[in-house]
Order: structure tokens, then C-alpha cells, then sequence
């Protein structure tokens, strides 16, 4: 075979696993940003982190009734520790991603990658 | 309300299912912190005792509940990578888990889900009575065609019955004994909804009393997350001290391309080679 296409070919094979090792790295992190609370399942991202730090700027903090990612009424009674629970989980779990993927990025080869 | 988690295996003359349940088994009970029960039969746990695991079975199992060894003529091709066997599949019984189960509030899985993650804890702990596997992820890439989303080209959306969770209360009885009426008349619904009746496929049955239940209608809310799955095409060729696996994702032709998983549940279609990676998968229970 000639030797461009050898060396394409295994550069296409690295970059297959580049992508589907962050596609995963994504799937992971997804999972980490599920968040059981008193019998409802938060999906953690930036629009809930938002609405809680405007309901408690707001002064709403005890008992307050949140839609969770199924749509169902989950009554959290305090918003403050809630708050700081998903804050928590949300900033591990990016730190680990920006990590992780910066591993990603700087890895050259398919052994460097699957090393991670 | 006790919580626990239920695995089955029949084994089969070509697949060791009590140690792919203690694999899996030990796995669950480590990352979810719950009690986990075997449902099995009598000649699974003789050779289980021929074969020196009954020891680590009844370390990871809080119960081994015994049925009858479900009665099967249901075979399956079963990949390892390029290689293709047709293997018994006893899976007939799934239904009565409502019946066996010690546990209020139940997760059922299948032997060859491999948990890394506390990531199901969260639905455990919610209220729904019932929950299954929405879908599946696919993650060797993009490989998931019209018969990993619906029970046809033209049926009702396809669950997957790798997870289920549900609680023991007449909801979930009339959900179950659904599931066994569809199971028994199943050739008449593989012409209702125009999908192959060979093999008898529990992920089928379920989606379709789901689908009646739900009444008539597709309704993904309240359920697990996607399944992410390695196909029984893909090889598991390693396992590291710390928990991270590395596969090979068959590309077809004899061409395969590496990924590695780690902290992460996954759903290994192919069982030998979970098999074949078992000491490296129990050093990490």
C-alpha cells in the first residue's frame, strides 16, 4: 500500500478513537450530573444552578416546590443546602471533564489515549 | 422500604451465567451499596459448586432464590468479535421477578451489566413505580439502527430491559403478568406489531405491555437513562487494577478501533469475553 495512504489510514484510526473517547468522556459526565433528591431526578446544568440562586435572591428558600427532569413536582425543603449540593456536584464534574478532556486533546497516539 | 437488586442465570452449556451474575453482581453491590439477590436454578448452582464460585456466590449474594429451570428452545446468535455461535438463551422467566423478589422496591439487571457508578442510585431513590432503559447508547459510536429504537419498522418504541427498576405493589403486578400474557401469545403479537418472533426477546415483551400500559402511546418520561453498550462484535481485551476497560470497536472487515472506559456502566453484549477477562473483573469487587 502506499505509504500516504498507510499513514492516513492510521491517522484516521486515531482519530476515530480521539472521538469516540470523547463522545464517552461526555456520556460520563452526563451521568455525574444526575441528582436524586427527596424521591425526584435533577438533570444538574447551568439553567437549574440559575433559577435556584434567583429563587433564593428572591428570598424563596424553604419549601420550595421544583419541577425535576421528569416534570414532576419535587418539594425541596431547603434551597440553600440544594443549592450548594448541585453547585458541588456541577463544578466536580466539569473540573474532571476539563481535565479529562485536556488528556484527550494532548494525546497523540491510540495508545496515549486509551492510557486515560 | 427495602431496596435491592436482582440478577438472573440459567446457565447454558456455552455460557457461564452464574459467574457473568457474580461479576456483575459484585459490581452492583459495590457501587450501589444495596443488597443483591441471585435468581437461578438447581443445576446452575451445582456447577457453581463443581466450579469452586459458590463461595464468592454466596459472598455477593444475600440471597440465592431457586426456580425451576425455565423450560427454553430459544436460541440466539452470539457474537465474540467476528466469531458466531447460536447458544441456548433461558430468559423465559423474566416476568416473575415481581413474584421472587425479597425486595420493596427492586432493580433488576442483566448479568452482563457491568456497574462502575453510584449513577442508578439516584432512580432508586426516587418514587416512581416503574422504570426501564430508554434506549441504548452505543458506545462504539454511532452504530444503533431502527431495531435498537423500536420493537419494529413499524412498532412501538423499543426499551431495554438490561435495567428495570420497580416497586412490589399491584401496579407493577398487572405490569408483570402483561409481560407474561405477551410472552405466552407472543406469536400473535409478532404479527400485530410485524417484528421476527425468534428469539424471545424480554427487551420486546416489556416495551410492548409498557407501550399497552401507557396506553397506546410512547412515553419516555420516568425512565432510566440510555444503555451504554458495547456490541457482542466488540471485544473487552482488557482490564486494568483500576477499573478501566479497554475494548476493541469492530469497524467490520476484520477492522477494529480501541476505546477505554473507566467509572462508567456499561452493557457488554459480548459474554465470552467478559469470561475471559473474569479475574481481572473480580479483583476489582
Amino acid at each position: 500500500m502506499d505509504e500516504r495512504l498507510t499513514k492516513a489510514l492510521d491517522f484516521a484510526k486515531y482519530k476515530q478513537s480521539l472521538n469516540l473517547q470523547r463522545k464517552n468522556l461526555r456520556e460520563k459526565i452526563d451521568g455525574k450530573l444526575t441528582y436524586g433528591h427527596n424521591g425526584g431526578i435533577f438533570k444538574i446544568d447551568r439553567s437549574l444552578i440559575n433559577f435556584v440562586e434567583l429563587l433564593i435572591n428572591k428570598e424563596r428558600t424553604i419549601n420550595v416546590p421544583l419541577l425535576d427532569s421528569n416534570e414532576n413536582p419535587i418539594l425541596i425543603e431547603n434551597l440553600v443546602a440544594f443549592r450548594d449540593e448541585i453547585l458541588d456536584r456541577y463544578m466536580s464534574s466539569v473540573y474532571e471533564y476539563a481535565e479529562q478532556y485536556e488528556k484527550i486533546k494532548k494525546s497523540r497516539s491510540v495508545e496515549k489515549l486509551l492510557e486515560l | 422500604m427495602n431496596k435491592g437488586i436482582i440478577v438472573f442465570a440459567y446457565n447454558s452449556r456455552k455460557v457461564d451465567y452464574s459467574l457473568l451474575a457474580i461479576i456483575s453482581g459484585g459490581l452492583a453491590k459495590k457501587h450501589l451499596g444495596l443488597p443483591i439477590s441471585l435468581i437461578t436454578d438447581q443445576s446452575t448452582v451445582d456447577w457453581m459448586n463443581e466450579n469452586n464460585t459458590i463461595e464468592k456466590a454466596n459472598e455477593i449474594f444475600s440471597s440465592i432464590i431457586l426456580t425451576e429451570r425455565p423450560q427454553s428452545e430459544n436460541y440466539r446468535n452470539l457474537s465474540d468479535g467476528n466469531e458466531i455461535d447460536n447458544i441456548p438463551f433461558i430468559n423465559a422467566n423474566r416476568y416473575s421477578v415481581w413474584d421472587l423478589t425479597p425486595y420493596d422496591r427492586t432493580l433488576l439487571i442483566d448479568s452482563d451489566y457491568l456497574i462502575f457508578s453510584n449513577r442508578l442510585r439516584a432512580y432508586l431513590d426516587s418514587t416512581d413505580d416503574f422504570m426501564i432503559g430508554k434506549s441504548m447508547t452505543d458506545l462504539g459510536g454511532e452504530r444503533v439502527g431502527t431495531l435498537d429504537r423500536y420493537v419494529s419498522e413499524t412498532g412501538p418504541n423499543l426499551y431495554w430491559a438490561t435495567n428495570v427498576i420497580f416497586n412490589k405493589n399491584k401496579d407493577t403486578k398487572l405490569f408483570f403478568n402483561l409481560v407474561d400474557y405477551i410472552k405466552e401469545n407472543y406469536n400473535y403479537y409478532s404479527e400485530l406489531f410485524r417484528f421476527y418472533p425468534r428469539p424471545y426477546r424480554n427487551d420486546i415483551s416489556f416495551s410492548i405491555a409498557k407501550h399497552t400500559l401507557d396506553g397506546f402511546t410512547t412515553n419516555t418520561e420516568n425512565s432510566l437513562p440510555s444503555i451504554p453498550t458495547i456490541t457482542d462484535k466488540d471485544i473487552l481485551v482488557d482490564v486494568s487494577v483500576d477499573g478501566k476497560l479497554t475494548f476493541l470497536i469492530n469497524q467490520g472487515n476484520n477492522d477494529f478501533v480501541a476505546i477505554s472506559v473507566k467509572n462508567q456502566d456499561v452493557h457488554i453484549m459480548n459474554k465470552q469475553s467478559i469470561i475471559r477477562n473474569k479475574e481481572n473483573l473480580l479483583r476489582l469487587i
